[in-house]
C-alpha cells in the first residue's frame, strides 16, 4: 500500500516527537485520520496556539506565557533563594516535591565541552546578569548527578561564590524507601562521603 | 565477529542512541578508543547505568561485528572515587584529549597505564598541573610526536641546563644562537626537567607548559578544546573586553 503524501507527510511530521518510531508514527497517524479527527484538529490548534504564546521567561528562562512566569512574579516565594537547574521537567520535579519556595533558573542544557558546548554556548552570561542584580542570597544546585551535570554546578557554584553569594549542591544517596543491598556503588560512596550528624 | 572479555576500560564520553540506549567511546587497555552500544542503558533499571560513569577502571565484555559492537558488561573494578571541582574539569580535559588525538582501535598500553595514573594523581589535591603537563607528553609519545628533550638538534650534543633553546615542532630544540628563532623559547634546565618528568620548579612548569601547548596545538588543529574554558570563569563574563 501506497498513503498519500498528507499522510506521508504527518507521519514524519509525528516521527519528531521523542520515542516515536516509524511504525508508531503510523498508529498515530491512522488513528487520527479514522477514529479522531476531533482530536486531530484540537491538537493541530494546541500546537499552533503553545507555539504562539510560550516563551522563555524574561528571570529565570523557564517557559512562560507573560514576560515573567508565575513563579518569579510571586510575591509569596523567596526572592533570595535560586535553585539552578538543567531543563524545565527538572524544575517542574522540584515544584511536586512541595520542598522548595524560592525561584529557579533554567539553563535549558548543561556544560558539556566534550559535546562543543562550554560556558559561551550554555548562555550563562544571562545567569551572571541575575547573580549581579544583588538580591540573592544562596544558589543551589540541582543539576543531574552527571559528569557534564557535576562541571556545570561547579562552574556556577564558582560564579556565586565570587560575588560573594553562598553556593550549596543538593545531597545526594539513598533514596527514599530504598535498602542499601540494592543501592549501586557509586551511590553509597557518595552517601557515604555526604553522611552528616543526627 | 569479536568477544573480548575482562578488559579494562574507561568511559571517555557518551551519546544518546535510540530511545534507551548509549553510544560510548571507551578507552580499552588492549584494543585503545573503540565506540561500543550499551543497550538499553538509559533505562532507569539498568545495571549499566550506575556503572558507566567516566573516570571509573571498569571491566568490560563487548562482542560484534563491525564498527560498533555491542556492550554485553560493565562493572567497576577499583573503588569508586567521586571527580569533583578542578579534578573534574582536568578530567575532562583529558578525555577531551584523547578523543581528538587518538583513532580508533590503536592500541596503546602504555597510555592507559598513564592515563589511570594520571586520574588518581588527579584525583589528590596537589600538583594537578604538573600532573596534565606530564600526560601531555606522553601522549605525544605515543601518537609519534614524542618531544627531543635532552639532545640539541643542532649537532646532537647534550642538553645544557643553562643555555636557551627554541624548540622547532617536529626538530626539537635548537641553541637561540644555532639561528633557531622560530621556536617556542625554553630553558635547558626546563627541557630536562620535563625528560625527567619532575616538574616542581614554578619556572619549569610555566614553559613546559607553553611549550607542550604549542605542540598540541599543532596536533588539533583550528578547533580550540572547549574543556580548556571550564578553567577560567572570569571569561564568560559580557564585561571583559
Amino acid at each position: 500500500m501506497t498513503s498519500s503524501p498528507a499522510i506521508e507527510g504527518l507521519k514524519q511530521a509525528l516521527r519528531r516527537l521523542p520515542g516515536v518510531g516509524p511504525k508508531s508514527a503510523q498508529r498515530m497517524a491512522f488513528h487520527l485520520l479514522s477514529r479522531d479527527r476531533e482530536g486531530a484538529r484540537a491538537l493541530s490548534e494546541a500546537i499552533r496556539i503553545a507555539l504562539e504564546r510560550v516563551r522563555h521567561c524574561r528571570r529565570c528562562n523557564d517557559f512562560s506565557e507573560d514576560e515573567l512566569c508565575p513563579v518569579c512574579a510571586s510575591p509569596r516565594r523567596d526572592h533570595t533563594l535560586l535553585c539552578v537547574v538543567e531543563t524545565p521537567a527538572d524544575l517542574a520535579s522540584i515544584e511536586q516535591s512541595a520542598a522548595y519556595n524560592g525561584l529557579y533558573f533554567v539553563l535549558m542544557g548543561r556544560l558539556s565541552p566534550l559535546d562543543g558546548i562550554g560556558p559561551e554556548e550554555l548562555g550563562l552570561q544571562r545567569l551572571e546578569t541575575l547573580l549581579d542584580e544583588g538580591q540573592i542570597r544562596e544558589v543551589i544546585l540541582a543539576t543531574n548527578l552527571t559528569v557534564e551535570g557535576e562541571a556545570t554546578a561547579h562552574y556556577i557554584g564558582d560564579l556565586a561564590r565570587a560575588r560573594g553569594i553562598r553556593a550549596s549542591r543538593i545531597a545526594y544517596g539513598v533514596p527514599v524507601g530504598g535498602e542499601l543491598e540494592y543501592t549501586d556503588r557509586g551511590t553509597l560512596a557518595r552517601a557515604l562521603t555526604g553522611r552528616h550528624d543526627v | 565477529m569479536i568477544r573480548i572479555s575482562q578488559e579494562p576500560a574507561f568511559v571517555l564520553h557518551h551519546y544518546s542512541y535510540g530511545e534507551t540506549s548509549l553510544l560510548l567511546e571507551i578507552f580499552t587497555r588492549q584494543h585503545g578508543r573503540l565506540g561500543v552500544v550499551a543497550k538499553g542503558a538509559r533505562r532507569a533499571r539498568s545495571p549499566l547505568r550506575s556503572a558507566l560513569i567516566p573516570f571509573q577502571l571498569l571491566t568490560v565484555n563487548y562482542s560484534g561485528r563491525g564498527e560498533l559492537p555491542t556492550l554485553a558488561a560493565a562493572e567497576p573494578a577499583a573503588a569508586t572515587t567521586p571527580f569533583i571541582g578542578e579534578a573534574l574539569y582536568c578530567g575532562l580535559y583529558l578525555n577531551e584529549l584523547l578523543l581528538r588525538l587518538l583513532h580508533r582501535h590503536d592500541p596503546h598500553e602504555h597510555l592507559f597505564q598513564s592515563y589511570a595514573e594520571t586520574l588518581n594523581h588527579l584525583s589528590g589535591n596537589s600538583g594537578r598541573e604538573a600532573t596534565l603537563r606530564v600526560f601531555e607528553k606522553r601522549l605525544l609519545e605515543e601518537i609519534g610526536y614524542g618531544l627531543v628533550l635532552t639532545r640539541d638538534s643542532h649537532n646532537g650534543s647534550p642538553v645544557q641546563p643553562d643555555l636557551e633553546y627554541c624548540y622547532v615542532p617536529e626538530r626539537g630544540p635548537l641553541p637561540v644562537d644555532s639561528g633557531g628563532e622560530s621556536g617556542i623559547r625554553v630553558r635547558g634546565r626546563s627541557l630536562l626537567a620535563l625528560a625527567r618528568e619532575e616538574l616542581g620548579d614554578p619556572d619549569a612548569l610555566r614553559e613546559a607548559k607553553r611549550l607542550l601547548r604549542g605542540l598540541l596545538a599543532r596536533q588539533l588543529g583550528n578547533k580550540p578544546l572547549m574543556s580548556r574554558q571550564l578553567f577560567h570563569p572570569e571569561r564568560t563574563t559580557g564585561t571583559v573586553e
